[in-house]
């Protein structure tokens, strides 16, 4: 199989993520931050390894601001929920993901107020006028995509977070389709907030994902042993423990460590530049076929991530995708969890086929990808 | 040498605390404690051997919030 359909999770993953996760069982099996005997301690030695990669990584201050979640979708939650309240407003993009749009309609409902930033896919550097125009005196945070998961556009966060900063407005991010591919330092980007998916551009597990927190901390979003301070009926008012509650995934988060130590082995210069030839080559060839649809400018490493969306001009996309699969090609259809995005771009019905490579994708795959489109488009 | 105890309330703090003293040539070892009086329930006690001065500074330095529990048993 050729599989293109790496925004959704890379495949295959490292073989030593893979090795991580298999010997974490033997390894380090006991349930870490629980127990006082040494394969508990290995165990949350383990964890803490991957808190200090992930600050080392992103930029954070210190290991403890790192806390882990079940994927990037639970990070984002987490911020909103435990930051917004009642009366408190909030600026995010118009292309951003059901993770955040979804969370904050049920916020809406209990009075949080959300102004949406058009960000054009012709043009996305260019919208930090319109975020800074969105604030008003009850903005209680800037939240937005590091790049978008259906245009891969990327959108300029170190400007947003300066004017963020300017203003004293705390700033979020969502790296779910950046992280592996753009360094991000939250330090230096005055980021407060980072959510983190842990399965895709950081070649980790599914099942993982962190909230990193520089900002005021967020209330809990669930309640429940943390392994610290159990005589109190309250979640503890430190980071990590107050925004994990339960047993973590340890075998995910040993995985999660490999793969970031993987992506900074191989250089997220390289990956960028690996998989942007792909996408490029792709594109190019795609657009010499007359009865394709394009959404964007030709992708390059500044302003875009390595992902493409694209129709066939009298197809919805689920049946060009059929076709695909029929040929033994992986690639995702339909509104890829992005409504907002598709609204903008006016592919809400038929939603767009969207191919995106990893660093394990050939440049042979990506001519076999480029030819079987070509027969596609005469089928169709 | 001199070594004494100080309690923190999470794994985490433990490990980083351990870490930062290590990293100046200061030996921390680390112990899970269950004790309802002193740390709310559950928590990790750091045995330190070293300059307790130093490492009080470093420790505090770090953000990383202990409670002196004295003398270690030699």
């Amino acid at each position: 199989m050729i599989y293109l359909d790496n925004a959704a999770t890379t495949y295959p993953k490292p073989r030593a993520v893979i090795t991580a996760v298999d010997q974490s069982f033997a390894r380090y099996g006991a349930n870490p931050g629980r127990s006082d005997h040494a394969l508990a301690i290995a165990s949350s030695e383990q964890i803490y390894k991957c808190r200090e990669i992930l600050c080392d990584f992103f930029g954070a201050d210190s290991p403890e601001q790192v806390c882990f979640t079940v994927n990037c979708t639970a990070a984002v939650n987490t911020l909103f929920k435990g930051l917004l309240k009642s009366g408190d407003h909030v600026v995010i993009s118009s292309l951003e993901h059901n993770a955040v749009r979804r969370p904050l309609q049920k916020l809406m409902n209990l009075g949080v107020d959300v102004s949406v930033v058009r960000v054009d896919e012709h043009d996305p550097l260019n919208c930090v006028g319109g975020f800074e125009k969105a604030i008003r005196g009850n903005t209680r945070l800037i939240f937005c995509m590091h790049a978008s998961n259906v245009l891969g556009v990327q959108l300029p966060c170190a400007e947003i977070g300066a004017m963020a900063r300017r203003h004293g407005i705390p700033f979020g991010v969502d790296t779910a389709q950046s992280a592996g591919y753009i360094p991000v330092n939250m330090k230096e980007m005055n980021i407060d907030y980072l959510c983190v998916s842990g399965h895709k551009g950081l070649y980790g597990p599914m099942g993982t994902g962190a909230l990193i927190v520089r900002g005021d901390c967020p209330d809990s979003l669930a309640e429940g042993g943390t392994g610290s301070a159990s005589v109190s009926p309250y979640m503890p008012d430190i980071l990590p423990d107050r925004l994990e509650s339960g047993t973590v995934n340890t075998p995910g988060i040993c995985g999660l460590y490999a793969g970031v130590k993987w992506v900074m082995s191989v250089g997220l210069n390289n990956i960028m530049r690996h998989d942007m030839d792909i996408v490029r080559y792709i594109y190019a060839n795609l657009a010499k076929i007359p009865n394709i649809v394009l959404y964007t400018d030709e992708p390059n490493i500044v302003t875009h991530v390595p992902l493409l969306s694209f129709n066939f001009d009298s197809c919805d996309s689920q049946r060009a995708a059929a076709f695909y699969n029929d040929s033994g090609i992986a690639v995702r259809a339909g509104l890829h969890c992005t409504p907002m995005a598709h609204n903008q771009i006016g592919t809400l019905q038929s939603g767009t086929v969207r191919i995106c490579p990893s660093y394990f994708t050939t440049s042979r795959e990506a001519e076999m990808f480029v030819n079987k489109t070509r027969i596609i488009s005469k089928k169709i | 040498m001199e070594n004494f105890t100080v309690t923190v309330s999470s794994v985490t703090f433990a490990i980083r605390g351990r870490d930062i003293l290590r990293k100046k040539g200061i030996r921390a070892k680390i112990d899970r404690l269950h004790s309802p009086n002193d740390i709310n329930g559950c928590g990790y006690r750091l045995t330190i051997y070293g300059d307790p001065a130093a490492a009080r500074r470093l420790l505090a330095g770090a953000g990383i919030r202990f409670r002196e529990t004295g003398a270690a048993s030699k």
